[in-house]
């Protein structure tokens, strides 16, 4: 059960909102209280009981701070423009967000957090045994020298810890 | 959707949570009775329900076949 | 020294001659410990397992678990992959975020994730196709080498491919063969299994989380806990039927259903139910047994201006403890409420759901001008029971995981340094302690040492099945 709040606020254009805001059932199940609009931040008021709304959304006065926001809002009508979770003002805030590089590719390092090299990244050059065997164990020097040349480098600067 | 008109919230509650059965327990004016729900193939089939006070916060499972007609902790629903 | 000397005297022993000598030549308990369990030189000492082959024909976490603790204590375990795939567990990692290359030979852009952690360390990493009638041979003679096998396939899949107990019982008598899937023989017999299904199914995650007059939901726990705890309990019906296979000579068919095994840790649910009528609900971060006894929010974080919003924002969780009435009352004094210790003077009394409710309200109040450093300290000072809701980061400084060896760096052979937790979180062994080696190896990187090396056949055909891609 998923309710939504589908804002008709007139705007300064004279259009209305037309914002469909998600009501997600975790936060919404049994819930009373004020809600902003992610789009036009007009705020309501609803009152809903086991996923069902017994009261609202009712418009309430400009300047009404609402007490949450919703989880995620779009506007159907003009494409995929969205509101993603997450946006502060707009939709709930989220904080353990993913990083920044989440972007579906995988994040390649070659030293650990400590500064001491890591193999594992790619692409990584083919064994040299045979039926996918992997013959040798990870010699720096000969695998991959630019990481031992850093390597040394790091250890130099002093950024090679035990811990 | 449910129409809200006129009711109060523990009467909508009433509606979402359409029971399955009927019976002459008091449980049913009770404010914590929480009932099966209609269309329910889980839990067994021998239960009206469950009540949330007497054991709370665990719940009771109040037996079809074993009619409380009288409650030491009964409250009026609103 | 006696003239006799075959006469054997205390005094010309070494060591103390007296009790009072020997009290005073015994270490204190703490540099005993650190002596005889030695974190950080278990490669020196001894493996329990040591002479136990085992295969493992198991995917994601659950099973492959059962067979890396045995690993873990010096078996031998060959896991049997998928050619060129790998166990699926290999393709999942945490976000999509980390990755290590390569996975396989012939696939050097794809990678192997941090899901399969911990699974599957020490083993040596087969490929093969059993289910082909041509790579019967090699399969059946890896039954009759090895002293066992944890499968996972769906029931009775071994059993069309003439692999089930039932068939390599006749090859090797003294085979001892897991099933471990979802829910086991049974009206619900095809139904698969994960984590997740065993939280749910078994009852679990409906006592877990916020009771429902709170706004909680039921909850499964992030972490794949019953994956794991299952296969642990499996490992222990392994050692019991070695144990018992010393004894007799016969092997066991071990058949496990991950969502029945989660019914385990439900403590009172089944025959409070079967007394009452009961059931049992979530109580959330408090305790169903005993109060105080739960975790609390504290109003400040310990670190207010880190980036990583772990600790910026969720650094204030404490745990109390406080059940007993001397404890009880000492908790109430700190937070000078000395109406609510007589109130609920009785354990009787405060273990209640009400009252609980009300004196856990009453230390989120005491509590929300502080940090949580603040919190435990205070409450540490008075002789209670509080420590941190630690996080990752946490763990990993702290001193005491530090000193035992629990979480450490390593230097993996084939991927360098790696940070590792679960072999040395699992218990210490002053004679024969857990190690390990190395996290996972590549798909069919022991091909040859299996294929060729212990099984015999020569470098040639090794290299034909590899290009048919039947290993
Ligand atoms: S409190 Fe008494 S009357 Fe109310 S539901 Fe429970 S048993 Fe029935
Ligand atoms: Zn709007």
């Amino acid at each position: 059960m998923c309710d939504i709040i589908w804002c008709k606020k007139t705007q300064a254009d004279g259009k209305p909102c037309e914002t469909v805001n998600y009501l997600d059932p975790y936060c919404f199940w049994n819930w009373k209280g004020n809600i902003n609009c992610a789009h036009c931040g007009t705020v309501y008021a609803i009152h809903m009981i086991q996923g069902h709304m017994y009261k609202g959304p009712d418009e309430q006065p400009a300047g009404t701070k609402p007490d949450t926001s919703p989880l995620y809002a779009d506007k159907p009508l003009e494409g995929y423009i969205n509101y993603p979770s997450g946006m502060e003002g707009r939709t709930r805030p989220f904080h353990c967000l993913p990083r920044h590089i989440y972007l579906g590719v995988p994040d390649m390092v070659k030293f650990s957090i400590r500064g001491k090299p890591l193999r594992g990244w790619r692409p990584q050059p083919k064994s040299a045994g045979i039926a996918g065997q992997f013959p040798y164990n990870w010699e720096m020097e000969k695998l991959s020298p630019e990481v031992a040349a850093e390597y040394k480098e790091k250890i130099a600067k002093g950024e090679v810890k035990e811990w | 959707m449910i129409e809200a008109k006129g009711l109060t919230p523990r009467q909508f509650l009433d509606k979402v949570l359409e029971p399955e059965k009927e019976s002459d327990h008091i449980c049913w004016q009770c404010e914590f009775l929480k009932p099966v729900i209609k269309g329910s193939s889980f839990p067994p089939a021998d239960i009206i329900g469950w009540c949330m006070k007497i054991h709370w916060p665990y719940y009771w499972c109040v037996a079809d076949f074993n009619v409380v007609k009288k409650c030491y902790v009964f409250k009026q629903k609103g | 020294m006696t003239k006799d000397l075959r006469e054997c005297r205390l005094e010309d022993l070494p060591g103390p001659k007296s009790k009072q000598e020997l009290d005073e030549m015994r270490m204190p308990y703490e540099d005993y410990c650190k002596a005889v369990f030695a974190p950080g030189h278990e490669m020196s000492k001894p493996e329990a397992l040591k002479g136990i082959r085992w295969l493992s024909t198991t995917m994601y976490i659950f099973t492959p678990h059962s067979v890396a603790n045995l690993a873990e204590l010096g078996a031998e375990v060959i896991k049997v992959e998928m050619p060129r795939m790998g166990d699926p567990m290999k393709h999942t990692s945490p976000f999509n975020e980390a990755y290590l290359y390569p996975l396989h030979d012939t696939r050097p852009m794809t990678g192997t994730g941090y899901g399969f952690t911990s699974a599957n360390v020490n083993e040596y990493y087969l490929s093969m196709d059993y289910h082909l009638p041509e790579m019967k041979e090699a399969f059946y003679r890896l039954i009759k080498m090895s002293d066992g096998l944890t499968e996972c396939y769906r029931p009775g899949t071994f059993d069309r491919w003439k692999q089930s107990y039932r068939f390599v019982q006749e090859l090797n008598p003294r085979f001892i063969y897991v099933w471990g899937g979802g829910f086991g023989y049974g009206p619900k017999c095809f139904g698969g299994s994960y984590d997740i299904l065993g939280q749910a199914h078994a009852g679990l995650a409906s006592v877990t989380g916020m009771h429902e007059f709170m706004g909680g939901h039921c909850t499964k726990h992030s972490n794949w806990c019953i994956d794991w705890y299952s296969g642990t309990q499996i490992t222990f019906g392994i050692l019991a039927a070695l144990h018992w296979r010393a004894k007799t000579g016969l092997g066991t068919m071990i058949e496990f259903s991950q969502v029945q095994a989660a019914t385990r840790v439900l403590g009172h649910a089944a025959p409070m139910y079967g007394r009452f009528g009961i059931v049992r609900q979530r109580w959330g971060n408090w305790d169903t047994q005993l109060c105080v006894h739960g975790i609390i929010l504290c109003g400040k974080s310990d670190f207010p201006d880190a980036i990583n919003p772990q600790d910026k924002f969720e650094a204030r969780y404490a745990m109390v403890s406080a059940f007993q009435d001397k404890d009880f009352k000492a908790l109430c004094d700190v937070i000078k409420k000395p109406d609510m210790y007589s109130k609920y003077m009785k354990h009787k009394d405060r273990v209640e759901g009400e009252a609980q409710v009300d004196i856990y309200a009453e230390l989120e109040d005491w509590a929300k001008d502080k940090s949580r450093a603040e919190v435990v300290r205070i409450l540490q000072s008075e002789g209670l029971l509080c420590e941190p809701v630690m996080n990752d980061r946490e763990v990993y400084e702290s001193e005491h995981y530090r000193t035992r060896g629990t979480v450490r760096w390593m230097e993996d052979p084939l991927f360098g340094d790696v940070l590792v937790q679960g072999t040395y979180s699992a218990g210490l062994m002053s004679q024969t302690p857990r190690r390990q080696y190395w996290i996972w190896r590549p798909v069919g990187a022991d091909n040859v040492k299996i294929y060729h090396e212990m099984l015999g056949y020569p470098i040639s055909t090794v290299k034909e099945w590899y290009d048919k891609a039947w290993i």
